[in-house]
């Protein structure tokens, strides 16, 4: 696996929600960027109008 | 009935190549859920173009996540809320069904159409000095589950730091680890934003990475 592809498949395993690697900075960065935005519990988004 | 027009009103005919050609910048999705196949979702889009409200129904089921999760990235939380995020990310869902009608397929994914429209949403929602009341949330009945107070600074601390190396990384190599990660775009359909080969989208996202690395590292050291 060339390192380019290396890359592609971290990104996607991200992408899925997983850490393959915990001690790689840049994936850690990531991953705690992708869990911030999943945090549904204060989410705001209906496409029912609420009344 | 199952199914219905949308009202195409006046409107000129809108196509994934006009939003890509309009230089928009780049932007996000994402993929938890199982995402449908790609031709499973040109099939969707194309009934949906035509009206039929399940299909319409089960796209924007399809997409809304990741356009959720690009608003947010972008956009961030505003007193400790995502609602303007959330609203923009909710105008984009309803500029993209308002052009429905009008879309036409190019050979490009649906998504490239998509994210161009949410990449002009957040840029206009960037530019508004004007930011609307953020409202608050009713008083929990209950005792609250969430995180503690600690582990609420923990996160918000943790958060702020890969914002802040995020923002320090090119513009382009930005959006492109954004569409990427968090809206969970594939190299092809992020290339088909970004205006670049999926191969391009390959290197160009492994530079990135270890841009993105490198600071993280010096600023652990």
């Amino acid at each position: 696996m060339t390192p380019e592809e290396e890359s592609d498949a971290l990104l996607d395993a991200l992408a899925a929600g997983e850490l393959p690697d915990s001690a790689d900075p840049a994936a850690r960065v990531l991953a705690v960027l992708v869990g911030e935005v999943l945090d549904q519990r204060r989410s705001s988004v209906s496409m029912t109008p609420s009344t | 009935m199952t199914t219905g027009r949308i009202n195409a009103g006046i409107m000129p005919i809108v196509s994934e190549g006009s939003v890509a050609d309009a230089k928009i910048g780049v932007r996000l999705a994402s993929r938890l859920p199982a995402r449908t196949d790609d031709s499973d979702l040109r099939e969707l889009t194309s009934l949906a173009v035509q009206g039929d409200r399940t299909a319409i129904e089960s796209l924007l089921g399809e997409l809304r996540p990741m356009v959720v999760r690009y608003c947010r990235a972008r956009l961030g939380r505003v007193s400790g809320q995502y609602h303007i995020a959330d609203d923009v990310a909710q105008e984009v869902c309803i500029a993209v069904l308002s052009a429905l009608p009008r879309y036409r397929d190019m050979g490009r994914p649906f998504a490239s159409f998509v994210f161009g429209i949410a990449s002009h949403k957040v840029a206009d929602a960037l530019r508004s000095s004007v930011r609307s009341a953020v409202p608050t949330q009713d008083l929990p009945d209950g005792p609250d589950d969430g995180p503690g107070p600690e582990e609420t600074v923990v996160r918000y601390i943790e958060v702020e730091h890969a914002r802040r190396l995020l923002a320090r990384l090119p513009r382009n190599q930005r959006e492109l680890l954004l569409l990427r990660v968090v809206s969970g775009l594939s190299a092809e359909e992020t290339g088909n934003v970004l205006g670049m080969s999926p191969g391009a989208v390959r290197v160009a996202q492994h530079r990135a990475l270890a841009r993105l690395r490198q600071m993280a590292e010096l600023e652990s050291a």
